[in-house]
């Protein structure tokens, strides 16, 4: 199944300056708990994605929200020379991709 | 005899024998001066609440607005909701606490917001206790500091380093609830701040009352943002309502929900742990929050617990000017230029810099392709049309312009191999289709300094307006 197809959220947005986050919400526990034991979304999965190290990549559960938290480094810091999201609000392009 | 403080009227209104009466903090925005939805704010003042919070600022839109020392809001917006706000705080006469003034809480900023609020007093004959807040931090604090292994980085920068603190055209830090503290002591009813914690201008004062400092942060963290922790999410003024075991969400809008789970879910966002939150005076730790759902419209939340920090820390933010900023804007719609387009902009960029000599960065996003995203594959289908960003940094506004016009003929006129399209490679929108922008800037700073004391960092003066 596609992640774009059992999640109801997938955004991205910056945590300050340096660091991305993107959230995955889902419907309910049941959701939750099938997606955080995917495969596609471990550190080892993600990294490729951002072009980031794997050690770089944080999968942080939040089940009071059924969601799923990615943190990852910024390759620019925020409105930096280079840059192409100063909001970092549409980095989750990559992820709708993700087969689960 | 000077009359008694908010604090000390607060105190005796709500605070009887240890126990306290539900506090009630109205949120009226959570960026001042981008439109105060005035409806659910004056929905907020009926209710009758025990002080005003507003947030001005942030960090997200980028460094331009530190380094420049100029605001992101119109002044025609950051004053019709100023002097909304300013006159239900005295209207009620109840205290308005209004943090990150300008945007970035600089200097600059704090001054211009102060001028917009003694103009709007001066007009509306409105008469208050004004306290001010700086956050610029001594740039030898922070370089003793360094010095001393007391500064760290936030996330992906380098180290601080002295230069760059010299470097920075601003420099400030995050001032939490003691600040606000002082200048409520000082007998302020109206307190503006430069660069402040989120939470700082909803938690102070119940902290200064009792409140448990947890529920009270946790509450502060929920409604800063007003509505968006609602379902659907919105703009329009947030009620919390904290007591000792806790606080309850509402939105002023009563077409915005908080429920349970759209008021957790509010604990991701733009947070990269959904459990902690490090403030100047300690850490708020939500990991045994629990929420319930009192009707279809308000959430109770309790179980955040509140962790001093041994020593306090202030989040840095620095900002430095890296150059004049020009563009060139120009779109595509020939298969064959899109499907070399990666190739033809190293190319024509050559040909700018044996052309237009001296020191100059050149960026190109392309829209279709990768001006988004720093994809790791290109596309499989490429697109019809690309839009084609170029963007010069450079010492002078003079070389930045020097280097876009030149690469504007260039681009146009750049022979390929296969190409048809032998009058123009690109379509200009607008003409002149390369502009000068302005400064460029960086956040050179983003960092946490350990501190003996808050208080000397964070400078209150009070005038009576």
């Amino acid at each position: 199944m596609k992640l774009v197809d059992c999640a109801r959220v997938i955004r991205s947005k910056n945590a300050g300056p340096t660091t991305l986050t993107l959230d995955l919400m889902f419907e309910d526990d049941a959701g939750f708990r099938q997606a955080l034991a995917s495969p596609s979304l471990t550190p080892a999965a993600l990294a490729p994605l951002y072009g980031v190290p794997e050690a770089d990549v944080d999968v942080v559960p939040y089940a009071p929200a059924f969601a799923i938290k990615i943190v990852l480094p910024r390759k620019v810091i925020a409105g930096a020379p280079g840059d192409r999201d100063v909001y970092g609000a549409q980095q989750h392009g990559p992820l709708l991709g993700v087969e689960l | 005899m000077s009359r008694p403080t908010h604090l000390d009227r607060l105190r005796e209104r709500l605070v009887k024998d240890e126990r306290r009466a539900p506090f009630l903090a109205l949120s009226g925005s959570g960026q001042l001066g981008n439109g105060v939805l005035e409806k659910a704010f004056r929905a907020g003042l009926a209710r009758g609440p025990h002080s005003i919070g507003a947030d001005m600022g942030s960090v997200d839109p980028g460094p331009n607005y530190l380094g420049s020392g100029r605001m992101a809001a119109s002044d025609t917006i950051a004053r019709q909701d100023l002097a909304l706000l300013l006159e239900g705080a005295r209207a009620h006469d109840i205290p308005l606490l209004v943090g990150s003034a300008g945007t970035a809480g600089a200097r600059p900023h704090l001054d211009h917001t102060l001028a917009m609020v003694r103009d709007i007093a001066r007009e509306r004959g409105l008469h208050f206790r004004l306290a001010s807040i700086a956050a610029d931090l001594p740039r030898e604090v922070v370089k003793a500091a360094i010095r001393r292994g007391a500064v760290a980085p936030i996330g992906a920068i380098d180290a601080l380093t002295e230069a760059e603190v010299d470097g920075a055209s601003h420099l400030v830090g995050q001032m939490g609830i003691e600040a606000f503290q002082r200048a409520l002591a000082a007998g302020a009813d109206v307190v503006i701040a430069g660069r402040a914690c989120d939470t700082a201008v909803f938690s102070a004062i119940p902290a200064a009352l009792g409140y448990p400092i947890g529920p009270a942060m946790h509450m502060a963290k929920i409604i800063e943002c007003c509505s968006i922790a609602c379902m659907p999410g919105g703009r329009d003024a947030a009620l919390g309502t904290l007591d000792d075991a806790g606080f309850t969400m509402e939105s002023l809008n009563p077409d915005r929900h908080a429920t349970p789970l759209s008021v957790a879910a509010h604990s991701l966002y733009e947070q990269a742990d959904p459990y902690t939150v490090s403030e100047p005076e300690g850490m708020l730790d939500v990991r045994n929050a629990r929420y319930l759902a009192l009707d279809a419209h308000r959430c109770r939340v309790e179980g955040a617990v509140w962790v001093p920090a041994a020593r306090p820390s202030v989040k840095i933010e620095g900002a430095s000017r890296v150059g004049e900023r020009a563009l060139l804007l120009a779109g595509c719609a020939d298969p064959t230029a899109i499907a070399r387009i990666k190739t033809i902009l190293p190319e024509v960029e050559q040909v700018v810099r044996s052309i237009v000599a001296g020191d100059y960065r050149m960026y190109f996003r392309v829209y279709g392709i990768d001006g988004v995203v720093d994809w790791p594959k290109p596309p499989v289908v490429p697109p019809r049309e690309v839009f084609i960003l170029g963007e010069v940094i450079a010492d002078t506004a003079d070389l930045a312009k020097a280097a876009t016009t030149v690469l504007k003929q260039y681009l146009l006129h750049h022979g390929f191999p296969g190409r048809v399209s032998t009058a123009g490679n690109v379509a200009f929108p607008i003409t002149p289709p390369e502009v000068q922008v302005g400064t460029a800037y960086r956040f050179s700073a983003y960092h946490v300094m350990q501190v003996e004391a808050l208080e000397p960092l964070f400078p209150v003066t009070v005038e009576d307006v």
